[in-house]
C-alpha cells in the first residue's frame, strides 16, 4: 500500500522532532532573553541604588562642611563608572552645587522607578542626603542604558545563534537518525507486504541488536512459523479437497451402482417375472377359452387368474418404470418428465403441476438426465407426502453452459430448524454435487418449498450409462 | 494690610465706610506688630549656624540639629547647620568670608573672630566642666601625666582648645610636648578618644564635655589621668550681617530656652545646663594660649 510522503512515518517523525525542537528552543531563547533583560535591568537598578545610597551617605559630611571641592574630587572618581551619564548634587535650596556629566535640562528630572520605565535612554534616580536625619541636599544620578542595551543585544544575538546552531544540529541528527530508523522500518514494512502477498521466503537481515533488530529477528521467526503453518494448512486443504473429490466419486459410483442395480432389477422383473406373467396370462386365456364351453367354474377361475396376472403385470410394469424409466432412454428427458408429471397428476388430481422447459435439452448426457429425472421424481414424491400444495411448477432450462432446474410449490413448507436434510434432500444434494453442480433449498413454514439445481454442462454429453 | 486699608479709605464714602476703615485699621495693628516681630531676623534670610568641626560632621549635626531647629522655630526662619573640613578652613570662612551668622566656636577662636570679622558675643554655654582632660584605657600602665613621656598622645588640631590647654598642662608638668612625647593629630575629639580606646595611641586629649558625651561603653573603658585649667565657657556669637535686633532676638531665645519643654529637651539632648550672658573680657586671656 503506497503511503503519501506527508503521511509517512519518516516525515512525521522528523517533522515532529524538528517542530518540537524549534518551539522549545524558541521558548528557551525567549525565556533566556527575558531573564537576561531582567538581570541586566535589575543589576542596573541595584547598582544605581547602591551607588546613590553610598554617595548620599558619603556626601552628607561634605555638605555639612560645605567642602564641595573634596566632594567633587570624590564624585569625579565615581563618574569613571561607564554607565553613569550625569551626577548632580543639589543643596538644601535645590541649587546645583556640583554637576558632573551631561546634566539633565530640568533641575529635577522625572525619577524613573525602574530601568524598564525609561523613555529617554537615561535611568534617572535621586536620593536625599541626610545627616543625622537632617536633610542636607539631594543627589541626582542618571545612568545611560546604552551599555546595558548593548550587553543585552549581544546576549540576545549569542542566545539566538546558539539556538539556531542547536536547531540545525538537531535537524541534521534527527534527519539522519530518522532516515536510518525509517529505512529499516521500511524494510520491515516491505517484508510484511511480501509476506501478506504470500511470499514466505522473505528474510530480513538483522543489522543491529536494538529494538528494530529484535523486531526483525522476531519477524523472521514469525514468517518461518507462518510459512510452516501455511504449508501444513495447504496440505490439509489439498487432502480435504482430494477427500471431497473422492467422496463425490464415491457418491457417483454409489449412484451409478444404484442405477445399475435398478436397471438390473428392472431387467430381472422384465425378463423373469414379466415372462412368467405373460405365460400365466396366456395359459389363463387358453384355459378360459377351453373351459368356456365345458365348465363355467373353470372359466371363472381362468378369468380370475387372468385378472390377477394382469394386475401383477401392471404392478411390475409400474415398478419397472420407476426403476428404469424407459421413456427417458427412448424419448429423452423432457418427455420422461412430462410422462412422470402426467402420471403424478393423475394420482394427485387436486394439485396442479405445470412444467416449462427452455433451451436445448436433447444431449445433456445420461448422468444429467437421470439426475434431473430422479430429483423431479423425489420432489413430486415429497409434495405428495408432505406439502399439501395446490400448485407445483417445474422449470427446466439450458442456458449456455449450465442446466437449471427449479421446482416450486405453494405448500406448507418445511421448518428447517426442526428438520434438516431429510426428505431425500441429502440424496438430491449428493446427486447434484457428484456432477459438480449446486443445490439450493429455500423454504420455511408457510412459504412452500423452492429447490434450485444448477449443473454445469461441460462434457455432459460424453458420459453414457448402460441401459436395459 | 496698610495699603489695603488706605485703598479702602479712598474708595469708600459715607459714615459706614468710615467705620469700616477704622475697624480695618484696628485689625491691622496687631498684624503689623507681629510682622514687625518676625522681621528682626527674616530680613536676613536663612541663618547659617557655623559650628567648629571639633567632632565629626555627622555627630555635629546629630548634636546641634535640635538646637538649630529650635532656633528656626522661634525665629521663624531657616537655621542651617554648617561646618568646615577642618579648623583652619573654619577659621578662614569665619574671618575672611564672614560666612556664618551664628557662630559656635572654641573660646580661644572667638577672640580672633571678634577681632578680625566683627563677630559679637551674645551668650555662652553654661557648662561647668570646660576643661580638657587626658584619658587612657583603664588597663593602661599610665597613671599620671608624667608617665606620658615617650608615649603617643592623640589630640585634635594644634589650634584646638583642648590641644592648647593640654600643651600648657604638659609644660606646667615639665614635659615638652614637642620633645618628650609624640602628639598624634586626629581630625576630631571623637577620633582622638577612639584612637586611645582602640589602642592606636597610648592616651587621648580632649575636652571634658566631649568625653562625657561619648558612649557609655567608651567612657567606662577609659580613665582620666589629668585635667587642665578651666577654660572660659563656649561662646555663641553672631556675625556682622546680623542686625542688633535680630541678635537680641537670638539672645533672648537662647537665654530663655530653659523655659519651654522643647527648649529643655534641646538642652538635655546637648547635655547643656543652658545659656548665660557672656562677658567678652573673659576670653581675652586665651590669646596667650593661642600665641604661645
Amino acid at each position: 500500500m503506497a503511503t503519501s510522503f506527508f503521511y509517512s512515518l519518516r516525515f512525521r517523525l522528523i517533522a515532529s522532532v524538528v517542530t518540537i525542537e524549534i518551539v522549545m528552543l524558541s521558548l528557551l531563547v525567549w525565556n533566556n532573553i527575558t531573564i537576561i533583560h531582567t538581570t541586566h535591568t535589575d543589576r542596573l537598578r541595584d547598582t544605581a541604588s547602591s551607588m546613590i545610597q553610598q554617595i548620599a551617605n558619603t556626601s552628607g559630611n561634605y555638605m555639612v562642611a560645605v567642602d564641595y571641592a573634596t566632594l567633587q574630587d570624590y564624585l569625579g572618581n565615581v563618574m569613571h563608572y561607564q554607565e553613569l551619564a550625569y551626577l548632580v548634587i543639589l543643596d538644601r535650596d535645590d541649587a546645583p552645587v556640583i554637576t558632573l556629566g551631561l546634566a539633565p535640562r530640568e533641575a529635577r528630572p522625572v525619577i524613573d522607578p525602574h530601568p524598564d520605565s525609561v523613555t529617554d535612554g537615561v535611568f534617572d534616580i535621586s536620593s536625599e542626603i541626610l545627616v543625622a536625619g537632617q536633610p542636607m541636599g539631594t543627589v541626582l544620578m542618571g545612568f545611560s542604558l546604552s551599555l546595558m542595551e548593548e550587553a543585552i543585544h549581544k546576549s540576545r544575538i549569542r542566545g539566538i545563534s546558539i539556538a539556531a546552531a542547536e536547531i540545525l544540529l538537531t535537524v541534521v541528527v534527527t534527519v539522519l537518525i530518522g532516515l536510518g530508523l525509517t529505512r529499516r522500518l521500511g524494510v520491515l514494512s516491505n517484508a510484511a507486504q511480501e509476506v501478506g502477498g504470500g511470499n514466505y521466503s522473505v528474510n530480513i537481515p538483522v543489522e543491529t541488536a536494538d529494538e528494530v533488530g529484535r523486531t526483525a529477528t522476531a519477524f523472521n521467526r514469525m514468517v518461518a512459523e507462518v510459512s510452516n503453518r501455511t504449508l501444513k494448512l495447504e496440505e490439509a486443504e489439498t487432502r480435504t479437497r482430494q477427500l471431497l473429490t473422492e467422496n463425490r466419486q464415491l457418491a457417483q459410483t454409489s449412484l451409478t451402482a444404484q442405477e445399475d442395480e435398478r436397471k438390473h432389477l428392472a431387467r430381472e422383473l422384465h425378463d423373469e417375472l414379466g415372462q412368467c406373467i405373460t405365460a400365466i396370462r396366456a395359459d389363463a386365456k387358453s384355459i378360459r377359452s377351453l373351459s368356456k364351453e365345458c365348465d363355467a367354474r373353470v372359466d371363472a377361475s381362468a378369468s380370475a387368474i387372468l385378472d390377477v396376472a394382469s394386475r401383477i403385470y401392471e404392478v411390475v410394469h409400474s415398478m419397472m418404470q420407476r426403476l428404469r424409466p424407459g421413456v427417458l432412454y427412448d424419448l429423452g428427458l423432457v418427455e420422461a418428465l412430462k410422462e412422470e408429471i402426467s402420471a403424478w397428476q393423475e394420482r394427485n388430481p387436486d394439485t396442479k403441476c405445470i412444467i416449462t422447459v427452455s433451451g436445448d435439452l436433447a444431449d445433456l448426457g445420461e448422468r444429467v438426465n437421470i439426475t434431473v429425472y430422479r430429483i423431479v421424481q423425489e420432489c413430486l414424491t415429497n409434495i405428495t407426502k408432505y406439502a399439501h400444495a395446490s400448485r407445483v411448477t417445474v422449470d427446466l432450462s439450458n442456458t449456455e453452459d449450465k442446466l437449471v432446474l427449479k421446482t416450486e410449490d405453494d405448500g406448507k413448507g418445511i421448518d428447517l430448524s426442526i428438520m434438516t436434510d431429510g426428505l431425500g434432500i441429502i440424496g438430491m444434494r449428493e446427486r447434484v454435487e457428484a456432477l459438480g453442480g449446486e443445490f439450493q433449498l429455500d423454504t420455511g413454514p408457510g412459504k412452500g418449498v423452492s429447490i434450485m439445481v444448477t449443473i454445469p454442462l461441460m462434457n455432459a454429453g460424453n458420459d453414457t450409462i448402460e441401459y436395459i | 494690610m496698610r495699603t489695603l486699608s488706605l485703598q479702602s479709605k479712598h474708595q469708600c464714602t459715607g459714615k459706614h465706610k468710615l467705620i469700616a476703615v477704622i475697624i480695618c485699621c484696628l485689625l491691622a495693628i496687631p498684624t503689623s506688630i507681629a510682622a514687625a516681630e518676625r522681621s528682626n531676623c527674616r530680613q536676613t534670610g536663612p541663618l547659617v549656624f557655623g559650628i567648629l568641626p571639633y567632632i565629626s560632621a555627622e555627630q555635629l549635626v546629630y548634636r546641634f540639629s535640635p538646637l538649630a531647629n529650635y532656633l528656626s522655630e522661634k525665629l521663624q526662619i531657616p537655621v542651617r547647620i554648617e561646618t568646615a573640613p577642618h579648623f583652619i578652613e573654619f577659621a578662614r570662612r569665619t574671618h575672611e568670608d564672614q560666612h556664618y551668622d551664628i557662630l559656635f566656636t572654641a573660646p580661644h577662636l572667638y577672640t580672633q573672630a571678634s577681632r578680625k570679622a566683627g563677630f559679637r558675643l551674645i551668650v555662652s554655654i553654661d557648662s561647668p566642666d570646660m576643661w580638657a582632660v587626658i584619658v587612657v584605657p583603664k588597663q593602661s600602665d599610665i597613671q599620671t601625666i608624667e608617665d606620658l613621656e615617650r608615649k603617643q598622645l592623640a589630640t585634635v588640631h594644634p589650634l584646638g582648645l583642648s590641644t592648647l590647654l593640654v600643651r600648657k598642662r604638659l609644660l606646667d608638668a615639665g614635659i615638652d610636648p614637642d620633645v618628650d612625647l609624640n602628639l598624634v593629630i586626629t581630625p576630631s575629639h571623637d577620633a582622638s578618644l577612639l584612637s586611645a580606646y582602640h589602642g592606636v595611641t597610648d592616651a587621648s586629649a580632649l575636652m571634658l564635655p566631649t568625653f562625657e558625651a561619648s558612649s557609655k561603653r567608651v567612657q567606662e573603658s577609659m580613665r582620666i589621668i589629668a585635667r587642665t585649667e578651666k577654660s572660659p565657657l563656649i561662646p555663641i556669637s553672631v556675625g556682622p550681617r546680623i542686625s542688633d535686633s535680630c541678635a537680641s532676638e537670638i539672645t533672648s531665645v537662647l537665654l530663655n530656652i530653659g523655659t519651654t519643654p522643647e527648649g529643655r529637651a534641646v538642652l538635655e539632648h546637648n547635655k547643656f545646663n543652658g545659656f548665660r550672658k557672656a562677658n567678652p573680657d573673659a576670653y581675652e586671656k586665651l590669646d596667650e594660649l593661642l600665641f604661645r
